[in-house]
């Protein structure tokens, strides 16, 4: 009995460990990068005022194609990299459900698919409704949400996840710091969300005093939302600055590597919100502003999950062959 | 995850994407006959029927320097560009012809009575990825027809604050929409999302007394009993001015504006 139920335990250790699927890794990963194509195209939608060029949703014109010419070329463009995605993501759900041995990543990658789904039917609102503005700042924050799910997704069946660390990293601060700076991009690009769908992306008309001065007159709703943008980004500066210094102590490369990327993104993200500020909000620096802040929120929750994964010593099996089981920390 | 459970999904996943294909579903009017074509008077035309006999008339004069026409891209729609092959230039300030064009003259005070809606449509025309009249007059609840007479697609967006907003699409030559305002508004924006230099203004009134400058600055606003009134011009980038006119039955009255730059 005993020697049974010990062949039985065995057996189901093996069958419970997570497996390395370089393929589903891949394809999580590409979906995530695709997933920031997107964004920067939903934010040339908006940046051309390309919102409404196609009047009818789901179908553009009443066809499946219709002439990609002006506003339409923007719009369709997006419906169809929307669809691309939306597809992308059926598929990794529905491997994830038939691959996949941990019912907390299963439920992720439904989760992902539903609010892709939901994302899908608040831009058809968008449409229908002539871009209500809750509606539009609905779609640009769950936008950033679902690029953070498949982020996770993605991450957590990386080799690195399954692997945890090979050698443990000074954790000291470092989780803190990183999930501070995740959720204060997050509130940051919801007030960018806002200001860009009420139309106060040029509120402040200068750079970088407002209205000559550190504080602006806060006497209108646009004028307080763009500011508290601006007030936003030294808030998400320190937080990311804070991050760097903290990914510094915990003497890990790779947590290094992505909190210096981070903070040059940040600094460029900066550089390009005085430019769509100092050109009127022309087309192509206010689309990188939207495209350069979802990769900001994107590497800060990567680096998030990761300082939470690589705070725990685990055996190296980082040389373990694909489809090979890990042995989970 | 069972078949089943998988087909599921396949479907609500699928269906999004299949509803992005498919065939034409006409929306609007089938092209129009030779008596809607002729029913669609252009503004300056007025309104519906008046009673009274006075009238008041004038001119829109500019002083200065009006800038230069604006110079349009239309390389995003090939079409568009072809109709255009010397290019394209919009002047917001028109006094070419000796006087401002374009500007709305109505009675904005003094009207008493109801005038009903005329049935005959007013006509909107999309033409040379154009819209034509630049300023459109109707009265509440009088057919507005909106016609594409271009080899393209065009979005049809007017943005009131007063009326219900809408946004339809006309994808094909000769297609036609007829829409109808409310409440009377002055002005209401038109664009077309697709090409961005298309502008229109559609003013709505709930009377017939109104008129749009002619090339030399000059209208005519007839039919109106004796009374006192407020005229008001408007323009797209000068914006308004206002007058206090006076007529008896029969009189002739004169009501001239002046606009510098």
């Amino acid at each position: 009995m005993s020697g049974r139920s010990g062949a039985v335990s065995s057996s189901t250790t093996l069958r419970d460990a997570p497996r390395f699927d370089r393929w589903r890794h891949r394809f999580g990963v590409a979906t995530a990068a695709s997933t920031l194509v997107l964004v920067f195209i939903g934010g040339l939608v908006t940046s051309t005022g390309s919102g409404l060029s196609v009047p009818d949703w789901p179908l553009s014109y009443g066809m499946l194609m219709p002439p990609m010419v002006g506003g339409v070329f923007y719009e369709h463009t997006h419906r169809m990299v929307a669809s691309l995605v939306g597809l992308l993501t059926l598929i990794l759900a529905v491997w994830t459900a038939r691959a996949e041995q941990r019912a907390g990543v299963r439920r992720l990658a439904w989760a992902a698919l539903a609010v892709v789904i939901a994302q899908g039917v608040l831009g058809g609102l968008t449409v229908i409704y002539l871009l209500p503005t809750p509606v539009s700042v609905a779609h640009a924050c769950l936008a950033q949400t679902f690029f953070c799910i498949v982020i996770a997704l993605a991450y957590v069946t990386s080799r690195e996840w399954l692997a945890a660390s090979a050698s443990p990293v000074d954790a000291s601060g470092l989780r803190g710091a990183a999930l501070t700076a995740a959720i204060v991009v997050y509130v940051q690009l919801v007030i960018g969300a806002v200001m860009r769908h009420i139309g106060a992306g040029l509120a402040i008309p200068d750079f970088p005093l407002a209205f000559g001065r550190l504080v602006p007159p806060l006497t209108s709703g646009p004028v307080l939302v763009h500011f508290a943008h601006r007030i936003g980004a030294l808030v998400v500066l320190v937080a990311v600055a804070r991050l760097l210094v903290r990914a510094r102590r915990a003497r890990d490369p790779r947590l290094l590597r992505l909190a210096g990327a981070l903070f040059g993104l940040v600094l460029l993200q900066i550089s390009l919100g005085a430019a769509t500020v100092l050109t009127t909000k022309a087309v192509t620096p206010t689309t990188l502003h939207v495209a350069t802040g979802a990769a900001i929120l994107g590497g800060s929750w990567l680096m998030t999950l990761r300082a939470f994964r690589l705070r725990r010593p685990a055996p190296d099996v980082a040389a373990a062959p694909a489809g090979q089981p890990v042995p989970q920390s | 995850m069972s078949t089943r459970s998988s087909l599921a999904v396949l479907a609500l996943v699928g269906l999004p994407l299949l509803a992005c294909g498919g065939g034409a579903k006409e929306e609007a009017a089938p092209p129009p006959g030779p008596a809607a074509t002729a029913a669609a008077p252009a503004a300056p035309a007025g309104g519906g029927a008046t009673s009274g006999t006075a009238s008041i008339s004038g001119k829109i004069s500019f002083e200065g320097t009006a800038p230069a026409p604006e110079k349009i891209k239309t390389s995003a729609d090939p079409k568009c560009q072809a109709m255009h092959p010397q290019g394209l230039e919009r002047q917001t300030i028109d006094a070419t012809g000796g006087g401002l064009k374009d500007v709305l003259v109505y009675v904005k005070s003094g009207v008493s009575g109801t005038y009903a809606a005329p049935t005959e449509p007013v006509l909107l025309d999309q033409r040379g990825c154009m819209y034509h009249p630049h300023i459109i007059t109707v009265q509440a609840g009088q057919p507005l027809k909106i016609r594409n007479s271009d080899d393209t697609l065009h979005n049809i967006h007017p943005r009131p604050t007063v009326n219900q907003e809408f946004n339809i699409g006309q994808p094909r030559k000769d297609m036609e929409s007829t829409k109808t305002f409310d409440k009377a508004e002055v002005p209401i924006p038109v664009g077309c999302d697709v090409h961005p230099w298309m502008r229109s203004y559609i003013a709505v009134l709930n009377h017939p007394f109104f008129a749009v400058t002619k090339e030399d600055g000059t209208y005519e606003i007839k039919g109106l009993p004796a009374g006192d009134y407020e005229i008001e011009a408007w323009h797209e980038k000068l914006k308004t001015q206002s007058l206090k006119v006076t007529v008896k039955d029969g009189e002739k009255a004169k009501a001239d504006f002046s606009y510098k730059s």
